[in-house]
């Protein structure tokens, strides 16, 4: 799928703008990072696109459908959260299979295939067998696969990933970072992931959007974003400047 | 020397003294004339419609308690408007204001010469000296108890749960049944039996508006006072006995819960 985002604006307080005619186009299969600090507005940015979150003005299009008005309810796109945000008092199967539970009747899998579709999202995130466990039982690692099984159980027709990683601690995050980006292509899903860290963006986006102030500040791929930074902020906050540190990965 | 021994047996003595003797002694005198004395006294009449208007006032305060806690606490929890301090200020007051008061509050508002009941006098609707004004000051003074237990778990359970369940195609209701109602049901429960002790004890708000009238208007506190001025010290303490016996249901729940009460996902 592939989702037009067009002149996008928001405020909170009806008078500084967290985001102010934010355009952009997400391409069908793609990675896309949206990159920034914090108060940059990648975070209200994605829950405009989740529908969590109603915009100012500006227009959503997926595909050719129009879901500017569209609940978030309707739009299925999985969504990973920062907390992961999993039921705390529903197993693991339970957690995964929610998604297909809250069908509409006409829709809904039988029960024996909601289990057999919960039981093969948890051999792809290689937790086979744990699906009795409860969230508090599991670590960060196991919780952050758990959510992301969720989000993909409803074949979203986006996935977006609200900072995935950053409750983890460095060695499991190098490992998921991998991992989500090779469930992300076997999927063949739409993704766009927020986060404030240049070398997880590097890593598993194929274009990254660099965010200052509610706006766009340059979008590329990283190897274009590397080679010709488009203004003094975005070379600083890649770390690309003269004095900055080795960035390599 | 160890103050530990001392301790405890302070403890102890006082609640010896100040709570089981009481309670054991309103037992002792209601079956002092044997177990037949006992039910013929509570199968008197008027206590026996005491009993029943007690039970009624309950059964109809208590699920309206549950409903506007909920709401009240989700509310506040989920929302920020204008307003919203005052409400939780407003809803802790009737523990700040003396029962009595209460009563004579809603006697004032709700009376034949108050605003509301005199405006509703020419329609023939009383509110006052009948089961609505118990049932109204009833509802004044447990109104804290459901959302004080509810709210500070529901502001903790995560708000994030709720936006993944939309995510994930729930509905509303869906969201509430599966996601939020799971982790508010002990408090709730909780806050509903407290909430049926207190209406079942209520004597000062109950005894302005109730109007005393024999076999009518009496609801148990009501009825005791009324046998034990009459001098009728055994019908005073079978009746007693009846609604001790009723808040040590609610006292046996409560303990019942403290041991299901699901630990399980502290931390998410």
């Amino acid at each position: 799928m592939s989702l037009e985002i067009d002149r996008v604006s928001k405020s909170f307080d009806g008078k500084s703008a967290v985001l102010g005619d934010v355009s952009l186009s997400v391409e069908d299969g793609e990675f896309l990072a949206l990159l920034g600090p914090s108060g940059s507005g990648k975070t209200t940015l994605l829950n405009i696109i989740s529908g969590l979150t109603a915009p100012d003005r500006g227009k959503l299009v997926l595909n050719d459908e129009d879901i500017t008005s569209v609940p978030a309810a309707r739009r299925r796109f999985g969504m990973v959260f920062q907390s992961y945000a999993l039921f705390r008092h529903m197993s693991v199967a339970d957690n995964i299979g929610f998604g297909l539970r809250v069908m509409d009747r006409a829709e809904r899998p039988s029960k024996a295939d909601r289990k057999a579709r919960v039981e093969e999202l948890l051999a792809m995130i290689d937790m086979a067998g744990l699906g009795d466990r409860y969230p508090a039982q599991l670590s960060g690692g196991q919780r952050q696969r758990v959510a992301m099984a969720r989000a993909l159980a409803i074949s979203p027709r986006l996935l977006l990933l609200d900072e995935p990683f950053s409750a983890l601690d460095a060695l499991v995050r190098r490992d998921l970072r991998r991992s989500v980006r090779d469930l992300q292509q076997r999927v063949g899903v739409t993704a766009i992931l927020v986060t404030h860290d240049q070398a997880e963006a590097f890593e598993v986006a194929d274009r990254v959007a660099v965010m200052r102030d509610g706006a766009i500040e340059q979008i590329g791929t990283p190897d274009e974003l590397r080679a010709r930074p488009a203004t003094p902020f975005v070379e600083s906050f890649l770390g690309l400047g003269p004095t900055a540190p080795d960035w390599t990965i | 020397m160890s103050a530990r021994p001392l301790l405890i047996a302070i403890a102890i003595l006082f609640a010896l003294v100040v709570i089981v003797m009481p309670v054991a002694v309103i037992f002792a005198r209601a079956f002092a004339e044997g177990f037949g004395v006992w039910l013929a006294a509570v199968s008197e009449p008027e206590t026996r419609s005491a009993i029943m208007l007690t039970i009624v006032t309950a059964l109809i305060v208590v699920p309206i308690n549950i409903v506007f806690g909920l709401c009240a606490a989700w509310a506040i929890a989920r929302f920020r408007f204008p307003g919203r301090r005052v409400l939780l200020v407003l809803i802790e007051l009737p523990f700040a204001i003396s029962p009595i008061v209460a009563g004579l509050c809603f006697l004032l508002v709700y009376g034949a010469y108050g605003p509301v009941g005199g405006a509703l006098q020419p329609y023939g609707i009383q509110l006052m000296f009948n089961l609505a004004g118990i049932v109204l000051v009833s509802l004044f003074v447990t109104c804290p108890f459901v959302v004080r237990e509810v709210l500070p778990v529901l502001s903790v359970a995560g708000e994030d749960e709720e936006r993944a369940a939309l995510t994930l195609g729930a509905s509303g209701w869906q969201m509430f049944r599966f996601v939020t109602f799971p982790n508010i049901t002990w408090p709730l429960v909780y806050g509903a039996i407290l909430a049926t002790a207190r209406a079942i004890g209520e004597f000062g708000a109950v005894s302005v508006v109730s109007g005393a009238i024999r076999g009518q208007t009496m609801t148990l506190p009501l009825q005791i006072e009324l046998l034990y001025n009459d001098y009728n010290t055994t019908g005073a303490f079978a009746a007693a006995t009846v609604l001790a016996f009723l808040a040590l249901i609610t006292l046996v729940l409560r303990g019942l819960i403290a041991l299901v009460h699901p630990v399980r996902g502290a931390a998410t």
